[in-house]
């Protein structure tokens, strides 16, 4: 029993001693990095940020030629994983998988976080961007967003569009779409979007707009029908798909993203080093592929500071969102 | 014919080299937790549910499954050698079981209850696929107002699944569903009882409290009992087979007892302890050698034995099919279930087919294990129990506050951990059940979401609950089992009930 408790225990401490690293002060020179480099997820493990940075985390070390240990510190809607990056040492050797909710949408919608979503960060890289697509239930008239829209105005209030939760991507593209088009449609929210999907499968509610890559397998298996992505530009996923942006709704354009981020005073030189591992990364071949086989394309952005001005225009937007959707936790 | 299809597909996924694995693991552990007196399989379960995370869905609940079957057999074992029951369920064994090892004649004990429980785990799991399929057809019309009534049921029936005390039932309930509503609300997003704790935002992690409420408090509990002597005398195992009477003494109280025991598991509170005490009273009432009862009669092993196995493997119809668990076990396993991403209820068979038939197929694979285990293991079984305390627990503790802080890295599930354990301490003097409050728990947030959820999509009409077949029947069980809790006299019987057990 002892043996058996002890091999048991080994088995589930062993991934943690592998991701403790003694953090040493000083700042790091030319000789970045000497030690196992850190990547927090601030999300629990198995969800689409935690795959898509540990295939990261795969590649860069061999690049790095360090250990790169992903560990994930879920909590507070990722505020706590991303909190702890922002007051640990700038010395590149902890980083942080920020997303569109850690440093765009939270700081409006819970009123205050414990960082500066801006200020208190380097951002590094962004590694995925995924489109969110407008689906209807299958047995909904309307076949084209035009459609939709006119189906909606002679109904108001009389559909639902569901989400993956308050404050998501999906419920905030519906807000939009409301304000844009002068639809009134009631919100129902759920824990996580598969329960969502689900219960649009069924019929009990009309639309939602979901992450292309969980709405991938049932647009292409015909069980719900897809209207439009909300990207200003087309997936190369779905390319007969039009825009929102196409389809009436001038300037629609809403992704969900996720990057690499470091703490503030990261020197510049482990920031650029960093970027250009991270790029070359998700334009290799394999993980290329990988992340596709998720649903969704590898970064477009070529440098830290576009990368930052890129966060700061998407806090900017959702702060106007949060507050015209009145979704804002109070 | 589509049963036979769909318990092909179950034992394709059954013997997966790695499902068979994790099948054997689950019945050892099970087995060798079920001779440890004071480790029972919710607190198994509970220690072990992080260990899972990193399994597929059917591994994790095939493992987990196997401990709890598992259990039951090893509980018999130390029921006969050492007359301590290993298990709850096995406390009707202790009372012949061990008379018979007195005579000499542990081996044919231990054989018949082996046996017994095999031939009950074959009919149960044929019954556990017979009963799913019919079900199957109402899981598509599951929407909010269906789930919320079906959890209306399952808390009531919660209540009913308490030992003892009503009202403390009902009050740990409750307590459940407050301590379940912790963290962020799914409709404002609004922050509920965090007390500014960020770690409190995302609610209470269920495996903490479960492994503090059962694990820890147990632990804490057996330290209470020190020094209670153990009489081993595994010396006189002079048979191992039983005599060609015994087979024909056994036969009718094995076939009686499984049918009960597959009847009783299906009731929410039944289970194996009720089916092993029902079967115990029920043998003793039709046999022909009455006076043996308490002497060391082979139908007082024979019939409970097959029972607590035919109920412990029917108490996962409810579970499989609609998502109630009918015990503290099943809920953990709903527990388990979502931390793997299901949805807990009837969708999960026509969703996951390969999980839900896989498991079943899983539930024979396993008995057979444990017939082919048991028999030879006994002699290791009973030294275990010479480990002392002092070197047991600690052991166990480091490994939960290992597995607790392997949840999202965080030192603050530890001090929650300790925090329940204390508090289930205090629960088990009081004689408050945790049970209840752990369905409260789980059920209590799922509860409110499709309240909500239902209210909304009907703008407001609490009608909806009552226009819907499905919705207005489950409103209508529960209320008949309201009904049931609240008259006098059916409320004395069921505490009777419980006194014998």
């Amino acid at each position: 029993m002892r043996r058996l408790l002890a091999a048991a225990a080994l088995l589930v401490a062993a991934p943690l001693v592998a991701a403790q690293t003694p953090s040493t002060g000083s700042g790091p020179s030319t000789g970045w990095p000497a030690k196992p480099v850190k990547l927090i997820v601030p999300y629990a493990a198995g969800g689409p940020v935690d795959v898509s940075a540990r295939i990261l985390a795969a590649k860069l070390q061999d690049a790095l030629g360090q250990p790169v240990v992903v560990e994930n510190k879920p909590g507070a809607g990722g505020n706590l994983g991303a909190d702890f990056v922002a007051k640990s040492a700038p010395d590149g050797y902890t980083l942080v998988m920020g997303a569109i909710a850690t440093h765009a949408i939270n700081p409006s919608l819970m009123g205050t976080v414990p960082y500066d979503p801006i200020k208190d960060f380097r951002h590094v890289a962004l590694v995925v961007q995924v489109p969110n697509v407008l689906v209807v239930n299958v047995d909904l008239p309307a076949k084209s967003v035009r459609e939709l829209i006119e189906y909606a105005k002679a109904r108001p209030g009389k559909l639902d569009f569901a989400s993956g939760s308050t404050g998501s991507t999906g419920h905030l593209a519906g807000e939009l779409f409301k304000t844009m088009t002068g639809t009134y449609m009631v919100h129902i929210p759920y824990k996580g979007s598969a329960p969502a999907v689900a219960d649009m499968l069924a019929g009990r509610v009309h639309l939602m707009f979901d992450n292309l890559a969980s709405a991938l397998p049932n647009i292409k298996a015909a069980k719900v029908r897809a209207l439009a992505v909300t990207t200003t530009k087309r997936s190369s996923f779905l390319p007969e798909l039009p825009t929102l942006d196409e389809s009436g709704l001038k300037g629609f354009d809403m992704t969900t993203w996720w990057g690499v981020m470091a703490p503030a005073r990261t020197p510049q030189a482990v920031v650029e080093r960093l970027n250009l591992e991270i790029l070359k990364a998700i334009e290799a071949g394999d993980v290329k592929d990988l992340l596709r086989a998720m649903g969704s394309e590898p970064g477009a952005i070529r440098t830290p500071e576009q990368f930052t001005a890129f966060v700061d225009s998407e806090r900017a937007l959702y702060a106007r969102l949060v507050r015209q959707s009145g979704a804002k936790a109070e | 014919m589509e049963l036979v299809n769909n318990l092909i597909l179950g034992f394709g996924v059954a013997v997966a080299p790695f499902n068979l694995l994790m099948c054997l693991v689950g019945v050892f552990l099970g087995t060798l937790i079920g001779v440890l007196p004071g480790v029972g399989p919710v607190a198994t379960i509970a220690m072990l549910l992080p260990v899972t995370f990193n399994l597929s869905p059917v591994a994790a609940l095939i493992m987990l499954a196997g401990i709890y079957y598992g259990a039951q057999y090893g509980g018999s074992t130390t029921a006969i050698l050492v007359n301590i029951p290993g298990e709850s369920s096995s406390v009707v064994t202790c009372l012949d079981g061990y008379q018979m090892a007195r005579q000499g004649r542990a081996g044919p004990a231990l054989a018949v209850a082996a046996l017994g429980s095999f031939f009950a785990g074959c009919v149960s799991t044929l019954i556990v696929a017979a009963a799913a399929i019919p079900l199957a057809e109402v899981a598509l019309k599951f929407g909010p107002s269906e789930y919320f009534s079906l959890m209306v049921l399952g808390l009531v029936a919660a209540v009913v699944l308490a030992h003892g005390s009503v009202l403390k039932a009902i009050s740990m309930v409750i307590l459940g569903l407050l301590l379940g509503i912790v963290g962020t609300d799914v409709n404002s997003g609004v922050l509920r009882y965090a007390f500014g704790i960020s770690e409190l935002s995302d609610g209470i992690g269920f495996v903490t409290v479960a492994m503090g409420m059962f694990g820890l408090a147990e632990i804490v509990m057996n330290l209470e009992h020190t020094g209670v002597a153990r009489e081993v005398f595994t010396g006189k195992k002079l048979h191992l087979w039983p005599s060609k009477e015994d087979f024909r003494r056994s036969i009718a109280p094995v076939i009686r007892g499984t049918l009960l025991g597959s009847a009783l598991g299906i009731l929410p509170g039944g289970g194996a302890l009720l089916a092993s005490f029902a079967s115990y009273t029920l043998e003793k009432k039709v046999s022909k050698y009455k006076h043996e009862f308490g002497k060391g009669a082979v139908e007082g092993v024979a019939g409970p034995e097959s029972a607590n196995n035919a109920g412990a493997q029917t108490s996962f119809i409810p579970l499989l099919t609609l998502g109630i668990p009918s015990n503290a076990v099943m809920a953990l396993m709903i527990g388990a279930m979502m931390i793997q991403g299901i949805a807990p209820g009837p969708q999960v068979m026509t969703e996951k087919p390969e999980l839900f038939w896989g498991m079943i197929a899983s539930m024979w694979v396993g008995n057979l294990m444990l017939i082919v285990l048991n028999l030879p293991l006994i002699g290791i079984w009973v030294k275990l129990l010479t480990v002392p305390y002092r070197i047991l627990y600690p052991a166990i503790l480091v490994f939960m506050a290992i597995g607790v802080y392997s949840l999202s890295n965080s030192p603050f599930d530890c001090f929650l951990m300790a925090l329940f354990g204390m508090f289930g301490y205090i629960c088990v003097k009081l004689e408050c059940e945790p049970a209840p409050l752990i369905l409260g728990f789980i059920l209590g947030p799922l509860m409110e979401e499709n309240l909500r959820r239902a209210m909304l999509l009907s703008r407001g009409d609490p009608l909806v609950f009552f226009q819907k077949p499905i919705s207005a029947g489950f409103l209508i069980a529960s209320l008949i089992l309201l009904v049931i809790i609240a008259l006098p006299a059916i409320r004395k019987r069921r505490e009777e009930a419980f006194v014998e057990a």
